[in-house]
């Protein structure tokens, strides 16, 4: 039985007339890597501040490690990056996140420890005694980070963790919330980049405009919504064009000549199209039934083409 | 509980290690050291010898008889020069040359004019010393007085008598007790009051704001409000600011103490001559009843919370300091209009103005301390005031903590009236 860390019943937010969530639900299972995903606007952040009970929903409830008390009264035990983050600027940078640490209810002494041992570990060691003014940007990143897991938390909680970094932070973050992950701990992350989703997640929830598009393992997601689709290689010729252009077998194609990417019809099996290609005397060089990224999946459901069904949804 | 102290010893130990911090502690003292050792340098060059000529144009001895009631005056040295009318001004152009290159500090011009209008006149280096101009136009009107009554042939002994001067020596009572503060010394103390409350309730309430400001612009609030809830954020804040102020407050009342105890050493040490330091140290401070100090106080707490709630609902609309300075303008107001009525409120402590000003909550935390300090207030009277200020800071508190909860977090456009009202509401 998997054991909820987050779940999300029926809630709604609005701002004035506005909608910001509306009847969303989803469940984080205990130790997974969750994606949370939309464009821009699509209602993640306020999603993300009512775990953490920074707002409140108008409708519905949250739950939060099985149930006993909300964000507020469980924040020690989660770590939140929000979207938007800052630091005290004058503050020393070993002040800072012994205090970020202690208002997480931390003691004094294990919060130094902490972070003195973690700066060291992402290479600020030198910098504790420095004001976070004096940083750079990318460390004033990583010192954002570490005060976010300094207090082990069991769930951590990052909106749109990888935007602004530079691509060597990318990597260190990427490195230690997959480690972090290894060890147990739940992550919850937002982001419109499908490719680091893709990669990190097991399970993701797509919303739109505060609508829920589609939720649930990544393999499955893939498996439901992907469709069948192919590549394939072959040496030009006339034969081959005419198959491509089959509608009974080929919805669209996206042929260079010698070179395909194919969405099959309805009931059109992959089978069916090699044996047709072999029939004809194609010479292929490759046949491969290709997995949907969850890019395309995104787009087909939350992209601008997908708006009539979502209006429906509603 | 626990994490309302660790917000407020953040906010407490940051501000008392910036330098703005020690400079301030530091310069809030020599700051009072020249108030205190200013009049005596401004007395020491009020008691420097002044050197007067008359040029006198008139006739039957009333030139010298000015003369005369002027060399009276203390440390002035007078010389008399008789000039033809037609030369007085002449001669006044030659001597005004001289004015300031040798020791002459001014040119008393007199006619007779001056005995039948009144019309006198000074060229002087020193004209805009109030004090020497005031004595001199005192000695000038009463020589002038005598003159004519001399001239309608009154006796010169009854003129003598006549001229006598009053003293009125004034003396508060309070509760039916003759207290030996003098009316002066009421004054002083009020003005004090009205003078500390006003800066530090504006001092420590600005820095509530920046405060608050500071959170939002730098982005760090919404990872505070996800440990904390808003209100605990808003308190800690509060009374970490406030904390700093009673401590900068408590050292500079100690040493301002220290300073005045031992003025003659302090006026010693600046160079003052050992008699000018023995003056000083012999010129009675005004005593302060320990009941105004702890009015003045409680009504600091008072007002600052107020105040401080007001400023941290302001700073949470806004974006940026910038911005926070603009929306600042009618929390400010609110203190600095009372304010500018105070010195209506020093001439009339009984009056009507003085009494609505220390009940509306909003002007009483400085209001009512100057009334008690300058006229008898009842008890009954404060506790009417106290409680009315005590409601006040309950609702404003709540109004500002549901504006700061959803402020905190909004960024961009400021909020209309109709939207803040949605925030409170909601």
């Amino acid at each position: 039985m998997r054991d909820p860390v987050v779940e999300i019943q029926s809630v709604t937010k609005r701002y004035g007339d506005f909608a910001a969530v509306s009847d969303l639900s989803l469940m984080i299972p205990r130790g997974s890597v969750y994606g949370l995903l939309g464009p821009n606007g699509a209602g993640k952040t306020t999603t993300i501040r009512m775990i953490m009970s920074i707002i409140y929903p108008d409708e519905g409830k949250v739950a939060l490690f099985g149930g006993r008390g909300d964000g507020k009264d469980q924040s020690h035990r989660i770590g939140y990056l929000p979207e938007e983050r800052g630091l005290y600027k004058k503050m020393k940078v070993i002040d800072l996140l012994i205090f970020l640490a202690e208002i997480k209810g931390e003691p004094r002494a294990k919060a130094r420890a902490g972070a003195q041992a973690w700066l060291e570990r992402l290479g600020l060691g030198d910098w504790a005694l420095k004001k976070a003014d004096d940083l750079s940007k990318g460390m004033q990143q990583k010192v954002q980070f570490i005060a976010t897991v300094l207090h082990e938390p069991e769930l951590l909680i990052l909106d749109e963790p990888f935007s602004g970094l530079d691509p060597v932070n990318t990597q260190v973050m990427k490195d230690t919330v997959v480690d972090l992950a290894r060890r147990g701990t739940t992550i919850l992350f937002s982001t419109h980049i499908m490719e680091q989703a893709e990669r990190l997640c097991d399970a993701v929830c797509i919303i739109a405009r505060g609508i829920k598009v589609v939720d649930g393992p990544l393999a499955e997601i893939k498996r439901q919504h992907g469709g069948s689709n192919l590549i394939v290689a072959a040496e030009r010729s006339v034969a081959l064009d005419r198959i491509l252009s089959d509608t009974r077998l080929v919805k669209r194609a996206d042929s260079y000549g010698n070179y395909a990417e194919l969405e099959l019809a309805g009931g059109a099996k992959p089978q069916d199209v090699l044996e047709m290609l072999v029939r004809e005397g194609v010479s292929v060089t490759r046949f491969e039934i290709a997995e949907p990224t969850l890019h395309k999946i995104f787009i087909d459901l939350a992209g601008p083409q997908a708006q009539p069904a979502e209006v429906a949804h509603a | 509980m626990h994490k309302l102290a660790v917000v407020i010893r953040r906010e407490f130990i940051e501000r008392v290690r910036t330098k703005w911090f020690l400079i301030g502690t530091l310069l809030g003292p020599v700051f009072m050291g020249l108030v205190i050792v200013m009049p005596i340098m401004l007395a020491e060059r009020g008691g420097a010898e002044r050197t007067v000529i008359v040029l006198d144009a008139t006739t039957g001895g009333f030139g010298e008889r000015v003369s005369a009631a002027v060399a009276q005056l203390p440390k002035v040295s007078v010389t008399r020069r008789t000039v033809p009318l037609e030369q007085i001004e002449e001669t006044a152009t030659d001597l005004a040359r001289e004015v300031g290159t040798t020791p002459l500090d001014g040119i008393l011009l007199l006619t007779d004019n001056t005995v039948e209008d009144g019309t006198a006149e000074y060229r002087g280096a020193n004209v805009s010393s109030m004090t020497d101009m005031r004595m001199l136009e005192a000695t000038l009107r009463a020589t002038v007085f005598a003159e004519r009554l001399r001239r309608e042939g009154v006796d010169p002994g009854i003129v003598g008598r006549a001229q006598i001067r009053v003293d009125l020596a004034t003396v508060k009572i309070r509760d039916g007790k003759v207290t030996g503060e003098s009316g002066a010394a009421s004054f002083a103390v009020a003005y004090a009051i009205w003078l500390l409350l006003y800066i530090a309730i504006l001092l420590y309430g600005v820095q509530v704001l920046g405060a608050v400001v500071e959170e939002k612009a730098s982005r760090i609030v919404e990872v505070l409000v996800s440990s904390l809830r808003p209100f605990e954020l808003l308190a800690g804040k509060v009374i970490g600011v406030g904390a700093v102020g009673l401590l900068q407050m408590g050292i500079w009342l100690g040493t301002a103490k220290l300073l005045v105890d031992n003025r003659a050493t302090v006026a010693r040490m600046l160079g003052q001559s050992g008699e000018a330091a023995a003056a000083v140290g012999s010129f009675s401070m005004p005593p302060v009843p320990a009941a105004t100090i702890v009015i003045a106080l409680v009504y600091f707490l008072l007002g600052y919370f107020l105040y401080a709630a007001m400023f941290a609902a302001v700073a949470a609309m806004v974006n940026t300091e910038a911005e926070a300075r603009q929306a600042q303008t009618p929390v400010v107001m609110l203190l600095v209009i009372p304010s500018l009525l105070m010195v209506g409120l020093l001439n009339n402590p009984d009056g009507q103005m003085a009494y609505t000003l220390s009940m509306v909550p909003f002007t009483s935390p400085i209001a009512m301390p100057v009334r008690w300090a300058a006229a008898p207030v009842s008890l009954g009277e404060v506790g009417t005031s106290i409680a009315i200020l005590l409601v006040t800071i309950l609702a404003i508190t709540w109004v500002a903590g549901r504006i700061y909860r959803v402020g905190i977090l909004a960024y961009g456009k400021k909020p209309g009236l109709r939207e803040l009202v949605r925030w409170v509401k909601g």
